[in-house]
């Protein structure tokens, strides 16, 4: 596959090619069966590429070690994307942000002597020699893979970088990397500052824009937040003349945080208007290449997640973090269908003298329709009429935004103006079907047959004809567009989504019907087979509880374990676990002891809880570090020799955008008063991830056992969770059929519902649930056990489709 | 940390455009960042001469406001594009030749963000 660009477009083979991608995180959606799943869903949306970061940490846990096997396959991932049929934008790095734990560095590399992390400190540039060399191995391992496909169409360099003096050493470099080891497209890299940086070094600008990016603003009031989208263009054509104008990740979402205001909150603030508003915004600004951020959302499973995130990325995605489309996910499928039916590779701004508070308006003249669309948005709070200066009126919602084309020739007609919105568009050499989406207040000025109303019911139609040629309008209502789908030469109506094979995917009976230029209409009734009740959640009643800390125990035999120097710290021991166990000894006459751990901990002595902190807080974006002093007396130190176990949970590393990736993790500081010195022990991961299954003595980390069954059936997709909502305890880690699937910690809005992510489910499911308590909350370890078996946990199913062929 | 590089900050700084004024100083900066929210004044540093909140006065789209007036709870817009005026009051800071200029602000999404120049006079 040959990739070029001119200033337009980019051409795959010699023909120009709209890009429009959505990102996906193959390590937060593991194994192929979900990425098939996704990608199938993407392409029945309309998109036609992936945008695919490859998670350098994900695949290496030790220097010179590189795993591609089980769910770490990326060559199935691609493989998915090239069997759904879409392109690829590989994005491998080195750093990503994404949100994952150290922005995608591996952990080892974090400690390495000479190497200074993406070359910087802060923002101060620092060549580091032997991080060039580590940057090497990576792209050794995956450049090849990645070259083993033909779909990959774009490449990028690095992420978001920026430093105070931009040397471009570090920059050049890469590319010369990517292109020694055999890179063939186009290379660009992501300008999270939209000032034109590393334009000279790569082929394609390429920037993020990424308006709202505070829960607590309200986009709708605030709307001088597109303000940098609405001059775009100018950016792109200041930074790089011959490259196309292409948003590297356009906002379809944003993530939450663990003191966020939930995921609610968000997609209910972005609503369906704001990724209207952002996609069409970037078309009118002459953008032929984008990338929603995200089109999927995930699961920061294991160790995924960066310190400032939850177990969740579900990011308000298109599709969310179930695999379910969501309503921004039919906004975009209008807008990709849209861009289906005429070819807008090519276009040119036009002079287009319009002024009004509220109103954004741009014309661009379509190069290849020979036509121009003029685009218009209300930032108003409410619908206002608009006589614009071609002579015609348009009546807009509150944040709507529309494409209306102007002076459009068709194959039986020509569309002097439209503000009723074009759905999708099938064609032949002689007859077109152009599928409107209805709109009352709207019209179709057709030019010598005057004024069509928008206002139609589903599939009211109109057929024009002219030198042998057709044309034909089909009206649906936006209900019905929602659940309509372009499929090849095809639309599928009804079906709450599509697969590339035209199965068509139904939660309850439904008839569909099927329109193709060579058939017409074709309908067809389908009986979902009875699925149980699956909105209600089932309350599980039966499950075990054991202690499950031996480790806290008193006279824990933890001789195996390793022994560290002065530094405790994860990166000075080498110890990247979420979980690490640190074990001492102190004499009886310590009357203090002073630590500073991040994020959350607890010290035992003798088996005694004396501390249980949540040390994580974040201030202005920045870390807060936080050292604690915990008096002592002869009460808890009563032996002459008295155990000491620390219990770190590191939520983990830096993302590495505004601070560095190589923070401080685990305990980070230990000191005694009077001062001795402490030898500790250490251990990584909580026992039952070591296979350590005994009970212990003490009640402090509780393991809560289920057991649950799944019918698999071919036919059924289906999306399961687990309810924490009635969840009374402050800390849990959840693991199902081994592999830790969540990190629960109480908060204002919390996570309580976690996805039962499928490619870990099994016909016969065990699900662990290690709750992590205070002393204060268990007044003895039989009534703490006791009081637990009235613990509410519920599994459900988000939702269940039947698959019809 | 600031998460936006010195360089760029700098762009907002309209060059040339600081001023001595009656016990004070003015100058000028433009917004060609990015849209955004200005949520606190932390202060001015002229030469040695620091400028507290209080002795601040930003002059922006027709509004004049008091530095310590703005606030996470009451921020104030700058888009981008946007021009405005910074008056320092309080003590003469400006010498002859140059000076060196540090103004350190907050962002909501940014959080300290710290501009630091030198301009002529």
């Amino acid at each position: 596959m040959e990739v070029t660009f001119d200033k337009y477009s980019l051409m795959v083979d010699g023909k120009r090619v709209f890009i429009k991608s959505g990102a996906f995180h193959y390590f937060r959606t593991p194994g192929y069966e979900m990425a098939l799943d996704r990608f199938a869903k993407m392409k029945a949306g309309g998109y036609n590429t992936v945008d695919i970061y490859f998670n350098w940490n994900y695949h290496s846990q030790k220097q010179g070690e590189y795993d591609f096997t089980g769910v770490k396959d990326v060559r199935k991932v691609l493989q998915a994307a090239n069997e759904t049929g879409l392109f690829i934008i590989a994005r491998p790095g080195p750093f990503i942000n994404g949100e994952v734990n150290a922005g995608g560095l591996p952990f080892w590399l974090l400690k390495m002597d000479d190497v200074i992390p993406r070359n910087r400190i802060g923002t101060e540039y620092r060549y580091s020699e032997k991080y060039m060399q580590y940057i090497e191995e990576w792209y050794d391992n995956i450049i090849p893979i990645i070259r083993e496909f033909d779909n990959v169409i774009l490449f990028q360099i690095e992420n978001e970088y920026a430093t105070d003096t931009m040397e471009e050493d570090y920059m050049r470099q890469l590319y010369k990397m990517a292109r020694d080891k055999g890179i063939t497209c186009p290379i660009f890299h992501n300008d999270a500052y939209f000032a034109g940086l590393w334009a000279d070094v790569v082929d394609i600008y390429a920037l993020d824009l990424y308006p709202y990016i505070n829960p607590n603003q309200n986009w709708k009031q605030d709307h001088f937040c597109f303000d940098t989208l609405d001059n775009v263009e100018e950016i792109f054509r200041s930074a790089k003349e011959n490259s196309p104008p292409f948003i590297a990740e356009m906002q379809s979402g944003w993530f939450d945080k663990w003191d966020g205001s939930g995921y609610k909150h968000i997609r209910d603030a972005l609503g369906d208007e704001h990724i209207n508003i952002m996609t069409k915004t970037a078309l009118s600004q002459g953008i032929t290449l984008f990338n929603h951020y995200m089109a999927a959302g995930g699961t920061s499973w294991d160790d995924l997640a960066c310190d400032e995130v939850y177990t969740s990325y579900e990011f308000t995605a298109p599709i969310d973090e179930f695999g379910i489309p969501q309503s921004n996910f039919f906004k975009a499928k209008e807008i990709n269908y849209f861009l289906d039916s005429f070819d807008f590779t090519s276009t040119d701004p036009v002079p287009f003298d319009f002024s009004q508070e509220n109103i954004y308006t741009k014309l661009r003249h379509d190069n290849i329709n020979n036509c121009d669309w003029l685009f218009v948005r209300n930032m108003a709070p409410e619908t206002v009429t608009l006589e614009l200066p071609i002579g015609k009126s348009i009546q807009l919602k509150a944040y709507d935004m529309k494409i209306c084309p102007v002076n459009l020739p068709l194959k039986g007609c020509e569309i002097e103006f439209s503000d009723v919105e074009i759905f999708a568009r099938l064609h032949n050499e002689t007859e077109e079907v152009i599928f409107m989406i209805a709109d009352k207040n709207a019209n179709i000025y057709l030019k010598e047959h005057g004024i069509i109303s928008g206002d139609r019911n589903d599939y009211d139609n109109l057929t024009f004809e002219r030198g042998g040629k057709i044309t034909r309008f089909v009206f649906l209502t936006k209900r019905l567009a929602d659940r309509s789908w372009l499929l090849n030469d095809k639309l599928i109506f009804n079906a709450d989504y599509v697969l590339p094979n035209g199965a068509a995917a139904l939660e309850r009976n439904t008839e569909i019907a099927y329109y193709d230029l060579e058939h017409k209409f074709a309908k067809k009734y389908c009986v979902v087979n009875t699925f149980k009740d699956y909105n209600k959640p089932e309350i599980i009643k039966d499950f075990d509880i054991e202690f499950c800390s031996p480790e806290i125990d008193l006279h824990y035999n933890y001789s195996d374990w390793r022994k560290i120097g002065s530094k405790t710290d994860s990166l000075s021991c080498g110890l990247y676990d979420e979980f690490v166990w640190y074990k001492g000894r102190i004499p009886n006459n310590i009357e203090e002891i002073t630590l500073s751990a991040r994020h959350l901990f607890a010290v035992y002595i003798n088996g005694k809880e004396v501390l249980n902190r949540n040390s994580y807080k974040l201030e202005k974006l920045q870390e807060v570090p936080e050292t604690i002093s915990i008096p002592l007396d002869k009460n808890i130190l009563n032996q002459e020799v008295n155990e000491l176990t620390i219990l770190v949970q590191n939520l983990g590393f830096d993302k590495g955008f505004s601070g560095d990736t190589n923070c401080p993790r685990g305990l980070v500081t230990f000191e005694t008063k009077p001062e001795v010195p402490v030898e500790f022990y250490v251990c990584e991961k909580l026992s039952i991830e070591r296979g350590d299954t005994r009970e212990s003595d003490n009640p402090y980390l509780t393991k809560i056992t289920v057991n649950f069954d799944i019918d698999f059936r071919n036919d059924v997709f289906f999306a399961k969770y687990l309810s924490l909502e009635n969840f009374w305890y402050r800390r849990a880690t959840i693991f199902l059929n081994g592999v830790k699937i969540g990190r629960y910690i109480k908060r204002r809005h919390v996570q309580d519902k976690f996805y039962l992510i499928n490619e870990f489910l099994k016909p016969q499911n065990t699900l662990e649930i290690i709750i992590w308590e205070k002393d204060r909350n268990i007044k003895s370890p039989w009534g703490f056990k006791s009081d637990m078996k009235n613990v509410i946990i519920q599994i459900g199913t988000q939702k269940m489709y039947q698959l019809f062929k | 940390m600031v998460v936006v590089p010195e360089f760029l900050i700098r762009r907002v700084y309209k060059k040339g455009s600081l001023k001595k004024i009656e016990n004070g100083a003015s100058l000028e900066l433009k917004n060609v960042l990015g849209p955004g929210f200005i949520s606190g004044f932390n202060y001015v540093k002229i030469n040695d001469a620091v400028f507290e909140a209080h002795e601040v006065k930003f002059i922006t789209g027709g509004q004049e406001l008091a530095g310590e007036s703005v606030s996470e709870a009451n921020p104030v817009a700058f888009r981008l594009g946007q021009d405005g005026t910074l008056v320092m009051t309080g003590k003469d800071c400006v010498v002859d030749g140059t000076n060196k200029i540090v103004i350190e602000v907050m962002n909501p999404e940014a959080g300290k963000v710290q501009l630091t120049v030198e301009d002529m006079v």
